[in-house]
């Protein structure tokens, strides 16, 4: 039996022994990195770690001096301004940090960095993995924190909080607040209210009962004030924009009752309802709020995002030597260097070298482009392996990327938007809901005026749509619930609605419909010496030592090989040497042979030994969910940027409605546009950067979790396993919670129409229209956690 | 039975300590993160540092 690393618990890999003595016992490790890390943690006397973690570390990836170099970039100053404040002698930084796994982790990184002098205070959030740091910069250079956290296996980097999250982390806290009050009040209001019900049976002295009136009185009216505010807003907004919403009805039943019962109270008539709109906007604060964290926890996820943009470029000083400026200082015509496996920051021109770069992120394309002199590059592209030199001609708002960012907010502020089931049914739950107490109120005035309002105010109460405004938040928490675990984020609260009413689906072709990535496909072997393995055998170790994208390829074939001599030829191959013997690996027609179609050819003292073709493989579940996609009646698309005929061809296989290959990221847009003129309902799944300005345009958007990140950040769904049988699981628990959702809907309403009449009779005092309403809340609560268990 | 004029007033008195002490705790971000708060009980924050000489 193998070993496991006590650290990352990945096998250790054999032949390699390491140890680390922890709580006398001598524990294995699988690298020198785990190693390092696990020792430093025991140095620093922190093995309650290994004692509490409930999930294991990753594994440990050692900095490279590179890396270092980077780090060392965060110290300066311009660039600190983005995303360090200082006021006095102490500072405050967010990082984003990788790794953190459960609440060992949290306890370790605060730990470690408080161990450093001048570090004030450490706040590790365990859900949105980000930690915010106050420490006093003049004593430690931010680097120095970064790298302490590699030194115990953590990846940090600061992290940039955009407005918008800032102001849900503030509406969050608001909501708590709001929730507090509430509850703590409540409680206080229920009390008084049970010895009024009480008082109403055995009889109560008449000093009490107003005493405690006017205790109830006080004690609501924070809630009413504070806690309920929100939906009077909503509903006075809702009323502006001349239409009626959910928070209408419900804003008329808390603050006509809270009216009418500090009236009761001060003039000492009729009935009090303080005990029931409390508890009513207790409830209704909370199926609220869970419904946004739910969602607030899946844009968080997403939000911790690298940059696109490098925040620093290497460019050269009057004397020709390179030194490290931050990217936003950059001018026209500067002249920039970018090393092998750098972001570029700028749109430019190559001016020197030649490498292939991967446009990626922009085309969706995986295949590296080559780029020679006078060549463009742009920004947020990654060079791959050689060294170029470029002469910026755009910056800023004006680059390719900038342009397809402005693209996807300009859709954004016009993107499709379907009239939600709530608010239809609170249009005619409001008109019904006014005549019939008007009709009540006029009713009774022609029988008995004395009574008219009171009564009218309990029909107010008895319909107050509790239940009916927790039928869909409450349903939608626990959907969102069952789907985060299933590895689907929700980013939006619409998604589930619009799934069900879909008509159409289209799909992004590289890394979407396939893996994104080279498989072997064919291996052609000309030379009887050798045989199959053993030609990928070598190759797959003569690749090994290349960043190319068709090296991954050969990954599970890599055998135990050495090499001297190895040599990299950009854009041509790789060259090595072997008892004498010289091999390469690289484009067809290298050392002037024959040239073929064959991505990569194989030589052996520069003669041609073996040939390989490479695939980008269909993704396993494509051709399944297409047919089921298509069992259901939506029609399947595909959008892809490539030029070649691979879509047409993919598309035939997977027989797809239509395809439109060579799109740009606006054709994209224009074809979706398109179709939500003839009145589909568009999904749109993808993965790149160029799909970001269509997801913004379709009705719902789909991203992969291997996908760039701003397409993730604009997606309303996140697929966290980029796997296409998500989308199957999507639609059934859309399905079901449309379903729960009718239900819920049903219940309430039959709550609501059964004790209207009574009420309207005047039949209903305010502890039972109190019992009514809680039990008709609970049993829409509790049919809404059956879907927690699908 | 009067003494509850006096100490009902008392009685919401701690419930709005109690509610400034929530305040607090909400402002300080106790309630950002509910699953690191559960665990941290058990950690000691001042373990001796281990003895080196184990290696």
């Amino acid at each position: 039996m193998s070993e496991n690393c006590f650290h990352c618990l990945e096998s250790v890999p054999a032949g390699f022994s390491a140890h680390v003595v922890i709580d006398n016992i001598a524990q294995p490790m699988c690298c020198i990195g785990c190693q390092a890390v696990a020792q430093n943690i025991i140095d620093q006397g922190m093995t309650d770690y290994y004692k509490y973690r409930t999930v294991s570390a990753g594994k440990v990836e050692q900095l490279v001096p590179e890396q270092l170099a980077f780090i060392k970039s965060y110290d300066n100053e311009d660039i600190q301004d983005e995303f360090i404040s200082t006021n006095n002698n102490s500072s405050e930084v967010l990082l984003s940090v990788e790794g953190i796994t459960c609440a060992a982790c949290a306890w370790l990184i605060e730990k470690q960095l408080l161990n450093l002098k001048s570090v004030q205070r450490v706040d590790v959030n365990t859900s949105t993995n980000r930690a915010m740091i106050q420490w006093d910069k003049s004593e430690t250079p931010l680097s120095e924190l970064i790298t302490s956290l590699a030194e115990i296996g953590y990846k940090a980097y600061p992290f940039q909080s955009d407005l918008e999250a800032q102001q849900k982390q503030q509406t969050a806290k608001a909501y708590i607040r709001r929730l507090g009050v509430a509850g703590l009040m409540t409680m206080q209001v229920m009390m008084f209210a049970f010895a009024m019900y009480f008082g109403m049976f055995s009889g109560m002295d008449s000093n009490f009962e107003q005493y405690f009136r006017w205790i109830s009185l006080i004690l609501a009216t924070p809630v009413i004030l504070y806690s309920a505010l929100p939906f009077l807003s909503n509903a006075i907004n809702g009323l502006k924009a001349k239409q009626l919403n959910m928070d209408l009805p419900v804003s008329l039943a808390i603050f006509g009752a809270y009216s009418a019962s500090c009236y009761a109270t001060v003039m000492e008539v009729g009935e009090v309802y303080f005990e029931s709109i409390c508890m009513f906007t207790f409830l209704l604060l909370l199926g609220k709020y869970l419904e946004f964290r739910a969602r607030l926890k899946a844009s968080e996820f997403t939000a911790n995002l690298q940059k696109l943009l490098p925040l620093t470029a290497r460019t050269f000083d009057e004397n020709g030597k390179e030194h490290i400026i931050a990217a936003k200082k950059l001018k026209l015509n500067d002249v920039v260097l970018i090393k092998a496996g750098e972001t570029i920051p700028a749109d430019g021109v190559l001016i020197k070298g030649s490498t292939s770069v991967d446009e990626s992120m922009m085309t969706g394309e995986h295949q590296p482009v080559r780029k020679y002199v006078d060549h463009n590059v742009y920004a947020g592209t990654v060079n791959h392996d050689g060294v170029i030199e470029i002469k910026i001609n755009k910056l800023g708002q004006n680059t390719l990327l900038n342009q397809i960012i402005r693209l996807q907010h300009n859709a954004l502020t016009k993107r499709p938007r379907l009239v939600e089931i709530t608010d239809k049914v609170a249009q005619w739950f409001v008109a019904v809901l006014l005549i019939f107490a008007s009709l009540t109120a006029f009713g009774w005035y022609q029988i008995d005026p004395d009574v008219a309002f009171w009564i009218t105010i309990s029909v107010l109460v008895a319909t107050c749509p509790c239940a009916l405004s927790l039928a869909i938040p409450t349903a939608l928490t626990c959907a969102v619930a069952t789907l985060t675990r299933k590895g689907i984020l929700i980013k939006q609260a619409h998604v589930l609605e619009t799934l069900s009413k879909l008509t159409l689906f289209a799909f992004d072709k590289t890394g979407t419909l396939t893996q994104g990535k080279f498989s072997l496909d064919a291996v052609d072997v000309l030379s009887e010496n050798y045989t199959k393995e053993q030609v990928l055998d070598i190759a797959a170790q003569l690749e090994s030592y290349s960043e190319h994208p068709i090296a991954s390829a050969f990954n599970e074939f890599k055998g135990q090989r050495k090499f001297d001599d190895v040599q990299l030829h950009p854009g041509v191959g790789i060259s090595a040497q072997h008892n004498n013997t010289h091999y390469a690996i690289g484009k067809s027609g290298w050392f002037n042979t024959k040239k073929t179609n064959a991505q990569a050819t194989l030589y052996v003292n520069k003669q041609p030994i073996a040939r390989f073709y490479f695939v980008d493989k269909v993704k396993t579940r494509a051709d399944k969910l297409i047919n089921t996609l298509q069992a259901a009646n939506l029609s399947c698309h595909m959008l892809t940027g490539d030029a070649s005929d691979a879509g047409a061809k993919l598309a035939k296989t997977l027989k797809l409605d239509s395809v439109q290959a060579s799109c740009s990221p606006e054709d994209k847009q224009k074809a979706v546009d398109r179709w939500s003129e003839q009145g589909e309902i568009v999904a749109m799944v993808g993965d790149g950067v160029n799909d970001s300005p269509v997801f913004a345009s379709a009705h719902l958007s789909i991203a992969m979790e291997s996908g760039a990140d701003i397409s993730k950040n604009s997606a309303d769904v996140v697929l966290l396993n980029s796997d296409l049988a998500s989308i199957e699981h999507l639609l059934t628990i859309a399905k079901q919670t449309r379903r729960i959702i009718k239900q819920n809907l049903t219940l309430s309403l039959l709550y609501n129409g059964s004790i209207l009449p009574l009420a309207a009779m005047g039949l209903v005092a305010p502890w039972m229209a109190a019992i009514g309403m809680t039990t008709s809340s609970i049993i829409v609560i509790c049919n809404s956690l059956r879907l927690l268990k699908l | 039975m009067s003494i509850i004029y006096i100490l009902v007033p008392i009685a919401i008195l701690f419930v709005l300590i109690a509610i400034g002490i929530f305040f607090w705790a909400v402002k300080g971000e106790q309630f950002s993160d509910l699953n690191k708060q559960g665990h941290s009980i058990l950690f000691e924050d001042d373990k001796e540092q281990h003895n080196k000489s184990n290696d």
